[in-house]
């Protein structure tokens, strides 16, 4: 099942000299770096930053890229590392763990997925403003593993090793940060008037 | 498999993540039960409309920055490599001697221009003007030939035989040259009025408390400074500690002469 998933991902490069090839390898995936950073930043200018220094970093660290694992998935991990550091240097808070905010929002969300709920009727009627909103709106820990697997379709293995947990992490995170997001698109979808509210 | 076990697989599945045994079964569970079928569509649906999002590209500005860097570091990277692979920094260290060995070695102008000079009289047959192995003559010469208070300083004691003199150009001005031999090897001795403004880049050394620039040009020693009247080169085969020596003497016999 889980071939190559978005086409082309995995590059294979043969020797490994200072740098040599970095452009035509990690180049072409700039905007893919930037869209994370993007939605791990949530500010342009911040986003900006973090992507040159990750592509320096990456630059750096070229010859230490496994020849034949996803590149995209390598630099997503620099441009995190990058981020992380960032906030911790501005005394900012670190929740790369996400395990506490798992169980705090668990008690607070409940079961909202389940099927045949109201929610399922307002996708076609999503706007794009809506899903940048509730994607803001989630905790670092679920809206990493979101962006990472549902918008640059990286395999949960991939997504696990930039995040630096298990795979069952991602898992959870995954399925509890989609049924978060889900309820706050819903409640976008009812200001908007699309979702009636049923009794 | 039954609708628990799908509703606890249901994110991997429609991910694609779940092993092909787990895949059939849930195809199978989902073809013959409308209500799973249902969650499964509308999680698909879902994260279609998370894939559905416009994917912004990084602006071009940013692009050329990155660019930019890259190819800053790699001309870095080649151009000193330890700067990047501290762990040749000690191959970097015997690479930093050969590099600067070179300017060490660039002559200043004037050091230079005497090095030639002396290479040039040490071809000619007569290379003095006048030749005297007696310092208060030669002195006495360069005064009524052109008015220059020359010390010739006598090392004689040290086997260094003054052969004679001429006046020489250096700097555009009129120089003093003597002319010694030791042996068959000949000692150029230049006293150029005035202080050379750049005298030599080069190695420093110090010698019984002075300093003087000591360097090599076109195999030939040379040792050089200023005294604040006038500047000094001493030009020959021999030892750099000879030389020094001969330099040494020359500046003792001048101080010596001056507070008389």
């Amino acid at each position: 099942m889980q071939v190559s998933r978005g086409g082309a991902l995995i590059l294979w490069r043969g020797t490994a000299q200072a740098g040599d090839g970095f452009e035509q390898v990690a180049l072409p995936h700039l905007d893919a770096i930037y869209r994370v950073a993007l939605r791990l930043t949530r500010n342009r200018a911040e986003a900006e930053d973090v992507v040159q220094e990750a592509c320096l970093r990456a630059f750096r660290g070229f010859h230490r890229f496994n020849p034949g694992t996803n590149v995209r998935a390598w630099l997503f991990t620099i441009a995190r590392n990058v981020f992380l550091n960032r906030l911790r240097r501005e005394g900012r808070e670190v929740t790369a763990d996400g395990a506490t905010l798992e169980s705090e929002r668990e008690s607070t969300t409940g079961e909202a997925s389940a099927g045949g709920s109201p929610e399922e009727e307002f996708f076609q009627t999503v706007l794009h403003g809506d899903v940048d909103r509730a994607l803001n709106t989630l905790p670092l820990a679920f809206r990493e593993v979101i962006v990472l697997v549902d918008l640059e379709e990286l395999s949960y293995k991939e997504a696990a090793e930039v995040v630096g947990c298990p795979v069952g992490t991602v898992m959870s995170r995954l399925s509890r940060g989609r049924r978060l997001l889900r309820v706050s698109l819903a409640h976008f979808a009812r200001e908007h008037g699309y979702l009636r509210e049923r009794a | 498999m039954n609708c628990a076990e799908l509703q606890a697989r249901l994110h991997p599945y429609v991910d694609g993540e779940l092993p092909v045994a787990e895949t059939t079964a849930a195809d199978a569970h989902a073809a013959a039960c409308p209500s799973c079928a249902a969650r499964v569509g509308h999680e698909r649906e879902f994260r279609r409309l998370l894939r559905r999002q416009p994917r912004e590209a990084a602006p071009p500005e940013l692009r050329a920055r990155i660019v930019a860097d890259v190819r800053r570091a790699r001309r870095r990277a080649r151009a000193a490599p330890w700067l990047v692979a501290p762990a040749v920094a000690a191959a970097a260290a015997a690479l930093v001697v050969v590099l600067l060995l070179p300017v060490l070695r660039r002559p200043a102008p004037l050091v230079a221009e005497l090095v030639n000079k002396h290479i040039a009289y040490a071809q000619v047959e007569r290379a003095a003007e006048i030749t005297s192995g007696d310092p208060a003559a030669l002195e006495e010469w360069f005064r009524q030939r052109a008015g220059l208070r020359v010390v010739v300083p006598d090392y004689s004691p040290s086997g260094i035989r003054l052969l004679g003199a001429r006046l020489a150009e250096a700097h555009e001005q009129r120089a003093a040259y003597l002319l010694y031999e030791k042996g068959h090897t000949l000692l150029s001795v230049f006293m150029v009025p005035g202080v050379a403004t750049e005298l030599e880049p080069g190695a420093r050394v110090t010698y019984r408390g002075h300093e003087y620039a000591q360097l090599e040009v076109k195999g030939y020693h040379a040792v050089a400074w200023s005294d604040g009247r006038a500047t000094f080169g001493l030009v020959s085969m021999l030892s750099y500690d000879a030389l020094l020596e001969c330099a040494a003497r020359l500046r003792a016999e001048r101080e010596q002469r001056a507070s008389l």
